[in-house]
């Protein structure tokens, strides 16, 4: 939780351990009301919360909460947890600051953080930029030679790179990665889908990936693959992070959306659903209550499932603290899904 | 004998001895199985129809009586839905012999508090 960083940031404990820790050395942060028994509350209401219950905080409150979410940072210290990050949570500059830091928490408890990112509106403005129209078939990019190009820049260039350098700001430590640098990721290029250069992953290698988390590295991968001609293809993110993750033998699997999880009915908010299992997924979507765009995600999560992955979760990106939520308590704020 | 994918065998194992099946072997195995030019992917990796992928193999003894039940128990438990799945084979065994005490057939293969006595205890 948050509160960790008042543990690292507090006069005692701080000379002794923390001064080799690339985590933030600011001074004692103040408690976020991201605990266990307070649900997600509305963004506009949370700096007026937030700023009463921080009054109300006691030092003991603080180093209780601390020492309750124990049980849950064993729990996951030294697994591997690889997020995968898009959708509305990567335009807000507040959410993107809010990801960060609880990646760079994660990553100071011990637990090894991957981050993989998409970036569709990023491209499509550069396309603009070079005076490219944008191409779609059937919901899906068409990746021509030139617009292979453009992506390739910015999502290895632009969104990577100022990702990196957000955590590095935070106070963690990251490497920028795109899915050709250390024969990452291998793909073949899909024809049947006659969408250009998009591919399917063949093969992961997740060496560079585990060289650097050894060194408390957070890698950030942008997902483009190479075939074996070296020719460049685009890789749907939510797959490639599936992927990335069946090969690290990762405990979790996060997949950042605009949605709070799986709902059973889309319009109500209450049904949403805490955990289901493959089967049940795979019902679920026999029947219609997964739909739309919910559909290619499970699916995604039901293929890195079925290769070991111990659990994928399916939370909202717009929550604040949303990871911490579904990692370290109980109910989380997404769904679960697991094998 | 079951083949199945290795990050299963811990549920399937539980799965088992919660029936009462109390006697199995385990082998780790490499195979080849992929039907009509699908590929398995496991690892991140595609498994094309000459790359040997893991699996898990398991050796259970039952009576016959038990055999469908325990089949299904590891189907089941072992199911997925995603190609590489595993198979299940049915063999006939000639004899079963305890060393320890020299008992043959459906003696030997009766195990202590295994599943027919979880069934008889039931009833």
């Amino acid at each position: 939780m948050a509160l960790l960083a008042t543990k690292t940031g507090s006069p005692n404990v701080t000379r002794r351990s923390i001064a080799a820790r690339p985590c933030s050395a600011a001074p004692v942060r103040l408690a976020r009301p991201g605990r266990k028994h307070v649900g997600i509350h509305a963004m506009a209401a949370a700096t007026a919360e937030e700023a009463e219950l921080r009054k109300q905080l006691t030092n003991l409150d603080r180093v209780t909460i601390l020492s309750e979410a124990l049980p849950y940072l064993q729990r996951f210290r030294g697994k591997t947890v690889v997020v995968k990050y898009g959708g509305a949570a990567m335009k807000d500059p507040t959410l993107k600051a809010g990801v960060i830091t609880d990646l760079v928490l994660l990553s100071c408890v011990g637990i090894r953080c991957v981050l993989v990112h998409g970036g569709g509106p990023e491209i499509n403005s550069w396309l603009a930029k070079v005076g490219i129209q944008a191409v779609f078939k059937n919901g899906l990019r068409v990746t021509d030679a030139a617009t292979m190009e453009i992506v390739e820049m910015v999502l290895g260039g632009r969104v990577n790179k100022s990702l990196v350098s957000l955590i590095q700001q935070a106070g963690g430590k990251a490497v920028g990665l795109t899915g050709k640098d250390g024969q990452l990721l291998r793909a073949r290029q899909m024809v049947e889908l006659d969408i250009g250069y998009v591919g399917e992953v063949t093969k992961v290698d997740p060496t560079i990936l585990n060289v650097l988390g050894n060194d408390s590295y957070i890698p950030v991968v942008a997902t483009i693959a190479t075939d074996t001609a070296g020719q460049a293809l685009n890789i749907n993110a939510d797959t490639a992070a599936g992927e990335i993750a069946a090969a690290l033998k990762a405990e979790k699997l996060v997949l950042m959306t605009d949605v709070p999880g799986v709902l059973r009915d889309k319009n109500d908010l209450s049904t949403k659903i805490q955990s289901l299992d493959i089967r049940q997924c795979r019902e679920l979507i026999a029947d219609g209550i997964i739909a739309g765009g919910m559909i290619p995600k499970i699916e995604c999560c039901i293929r890195c499932l079925s290769q070991g992955v111990k659990a994928s979760h399916i939370i909202d990106g717009r929550a604040k603290h949303s990871i911490l939520m579904e990692l370290l308590t109980d109910e989380g704020v997404g769904t679960m899904i697991t094998g | 004998q079951a083949i199945f994918r290795p990050w299963r065998l811990p549920f399937v194992i539980d799965t088992l001895s919660k029936y009462g099946i109390r006697g199995l072997t385990n082998t780790t195995v490499k195979g080849v199985g992929v039907q009509g030019g699908s590929r398995e992917r496991y690892a991140g990796t595609e498994f094309g129809p000459s790359n040997l992928v893991e699996k898990e193999k398991l050796d259970i003894i039952v009576s016959r009586s038990q055999v469908d039940a325990v089949v299904r128990l590891v189907a089941a438990s072992a199911f997925t839905g995603e190609i590489g799945d595993g198979k299940i084979f049915v063999h006939p065994v000639a004899e079963v012999v305890r060393i320890r005490t020299a008992e043959t057939g459906l003696d030997a293969e009766k195990m202590e508090g295994g599943m027919e006595d979880m069934m008889r205890r039931k009833r």
